[in-house]
């Protein structure tokens, strides 16, 4: 009988009851919170509900060397972590986005690449604000790189210049991408005037087969040359492209945006969210990410339309670009755009901003991953 | 089209020239640590397990230098006494980097091996591959001690300069001096401690990419809409106007003049819905599925 209660309580030393604190059961609260967000409100369930059940993973409070934790080498998850934290999910995942994006709009457009850029002020406005925080420079590139606005590119960056910072990286990148509908709407229409908002722009011409082949080849070349440091990122990108618009390769782009890219989101989701155990992840650090996340789309949305406002002034009547598209520079594909959209048809029901705001939201993508690259380089 | 495409050709050229002139600026590499005579006992070894007395150099630039075809010596009378061959990849130095020739005395021994070795009291000069300038210079001092190394130290790694020369222990392939093992962040830290540099260059650099491909695929829109086309003069060739006049002569009934007249309109002004090819055929279409069962089977490999 005395063997069964100390077998019983040697066992109870092992469960999660026994090992819990506080802590763990914030992260564990918060998991579900992104879960019920993910799904109540349907905001980037995809990437909302691994990430929130990779929270309650991550934190079960469990008795270490077990080997089952994401940080304990050899163990399932610290294997499936490794995706993450040598950093080949991400260009997996554009690999994925490249073979379901259509760069038509872009393609057709060319002048709006350029919002595309400017938007790209959101990671340099927080690297800036991040320093001026404390942080190191590596720290404070891979927390600019939040305002980029893509998840994988913040992964990506993160896990070559601060790993320890990652989690929070990616947990507030998928936030704010997640809330960007919430966040900028406000700032779009305290910047612009009724007057703006009602500029109609002519639909794109139609691109043909021939210019969409050459895109992702002329685009990669150049890209790459003059920053060779986001290759990774750019390369798996316009390969997917490739893929997608070759015309022969119809199976392969159909496995890189379908199940491929599935997995991987499943996967790099999960791995991220089991990474923010509570002791590495409920710390002042991540407090400071977040706040800095959140200005770094403020400001990569405000200099966005912004942009497009300072731009206009240049413009003959009838080539003004409505500056409701300048949030849109800011990656989040495709759902920067639609706010474009969405905030465009409240002031005219028959304005369509969608395909305008679709280039400058394929340029962001660019943008942020030579921006990427820049900070590798002169960080990594 | 002529002005395009000159615009083209000048700023391919501009890059190109640019990109040549980087690379080949040698006057950017120093001789940055000799050794004379190896410790007998912990020595850095050549490709062959000998240890023989090495030199280092090293580019200071920010850019790549290749420092093939450039020469090594001992002797001021005779600058091309040792070769660099050129070729060799190995020969390009990124920024910051470092390679260690060994004076062997057999520089057949491979691209980093010197037909001479070094005798303390002397001189060692890199000339550049013109045979004739002195990029560098670096005296071994009689009295070094075996084992050790004459070497240059940059007291300001911001600018470079490797102005300390003294004795000291070898550090082959890496920067002398106290900030030799800096990470790229450290360095950032104290070269731009507030972020305003990284920021500006990052900023155009983002721009630039950007802008180049914004130039690239305007052109190239304008080429694929037909801007560039040559408009058609407007004028009736010989062959349609006896068109004409046949069909005129043929029937003179108001239902063919205003069938030529609205193919004339089509034709004068362009608005022809598109061009067809006039060829009828059974094509592989991607979009088809026609042929599904085939495309799911793999094709046997070729001999």
């Amino acid at each position: 009988m005395h063997q069964i209660v100390d077998s019983l309580q040697q066992f109870w030393q092992f469960t999660g009851f026994a090992n819990c604190q506080i802590v763990n059961l914030i992260m564990i609260v918060i998991g579900v919170a992104f879960i019920t967000m993910a799904i109540v409100k349907e905001w980037e369930p995809l990437l909302l509900v691994p990430i929130g059940f990779g929270m309650i993973i991550g934190n079960i409070p469990m008795f270490p060397g077990l080997n089952v934790s994401i940080y304990e080498d050899g163990s399932v998850l610290n294997i499936l972590y490794q995706g993450v934290r040598q950093g080949w999910y991400p260009p997996l995942i554009f690999l994925g986005i490249g073979a379901m994006t259509d760069f038509s709009a872009l393609i057709s457009q060319p002048r709006l690449m350029l919002i595309g850029a400017a938007a790209q002020m959101g990671i340099f406005g927080a690297y800036l604000l991040a320093l001026t925080l404390g942080f190191a420079p590596n720290e404070a590139g891979a927390i600019g790189i939040i305002g980029g606005a893509d998840g994988p590119t913040a992964i990506f960056l993160s896990s070559k210049l601060a790993p320890d910072l990652m989690g929070a990286i990616a947990v507030s990148a998928y936030s704010y991408m997640a809330l960007v509908p919430v966040i900028q709407r406000p700032i779009m229409l305290a910047l612009t005037t009724k007057k703006e908002r009602l500029i109609k722009m002519p639909r794109p011409r139609e691109v043909s087969q021939k210019e969409k082949v050459i895109f992702p080849i002329v685009g990669f070349i150049m890209t790459a040359f003059i920053v060779p440091s986001g290759l990774p990122l750019l390369g798996m990108l316009f390969f997917g492209n490739l893929l997608k618009e070759s015309g022969v390769t119809r199976r392969l782009a159909e496995t890189a945006r379908g199940p491929l890219i599935d997995v991987v989101t499943t996967l790099i989701g999960l791995t991220v969210g089991a990474s923010t155990q509570a002791d590495k992840f409920l710390t002042g650090n991540s407090l400071k990410i977040f706040a800095l996340g959140l200005l770094s789309f403020i400001i990569a949305t405000t200099c966005g339309v912004l942009f497009v406002k300072i731009w206009n002034l240049f413009l003959k009547e009838g080539q003004k670009i409505n500056p409701l598209i300048g949030n849109a520079g800011v990656s989040a594909v495709p759902d920067s755009a639609r706010v474009s959209e969405v905030v465009g048809r409240e002031s005219d029901p028959k304005n369509h901003l969608l395909m305008n705001a679709m280039a400058p939201n394929v340029a962001g993508v660019i943008g942020s991953a030579v921006a990427a690259g820049i900070l590798l380089s002169f960080l990594g | 089209m002529n002005r395009t495409l000159k615009t083209i050709i000048t700023l391919a050229a501009t890059v190109f020239a640019g990109t040549a002139l980087r690379a080949q600026n040698v006057s950017d590499l120093i001789i940055s640590e000799v050794v004379a005579v190896p410790d007998s006992v912990v020595s850095f070894k050549d490709d062959f397990g000998q240890a023989n007395g090495w030199i280092e150099v090293f580019n200071k630039s920010q850019g790549t230098v290749n420092f093939g075809g450039c020469f090594v010596t001992d002797d001021i009378h005779n600058l091309k006494k040792s070769s660099i061959p050129k070729g060799d990849l190995r020969t390009k130095l990124g920024p910051r980097q470092s390679a260690v020739l060994y004076a062997s005395g057999d520089s057949r021994q491979g691209t980093f091996y010197l037909n001479f070795k070094i005798e303390k009291g002397k001189t060692i000069y890199l000339v550049s591959n013109d045979g004739k300038s002195i990029i560098d210079s670096l005296g071994v001092p009689q009295n070094l001690a075996d084992g050790k190394a004459i070497a240059k130290f940059a007291n300001d790694k911001k600018e470079m300069i490797f102005d300390d020369i003294h004795e000291a222990d070898p550090t082959p392939m890496s920067i002398n001096g106290k900030h030799g093992s800096e990470s790229k962040s450290q360095i950032m830290a104290r070269e731009d401690p507030h972020g305003y540099t990284l920021t500006a260059t990052s900023v155009a650099v983002v721009f630039f990419a950007l802008i180049i491909l914004y130039i690239i695929y305007g052109i190239s829109g304008e080429i694929f809409k037909g801007t560039f086309k040559r408009k058609k003069s407007g004028k009736i060739d010989d062959e349609t106007a006896a068109a004409i006049a046949m069909a005129l002569d043929m029937d003179d009934n108001g239902e063919t003049y205003a069938a030529i007249a609205a193919a004339l309109e089509l034709y004068l002004h362009d608005t022809v819905h598109d061009n067809e090819s006039f060829v009828l055929t059974i094509q592989d279409s991607p979009a088809s599925e026609w042929r599904n069962k085939a495309l799911t089977f793999r094709k046997a490999p070729r001999n």
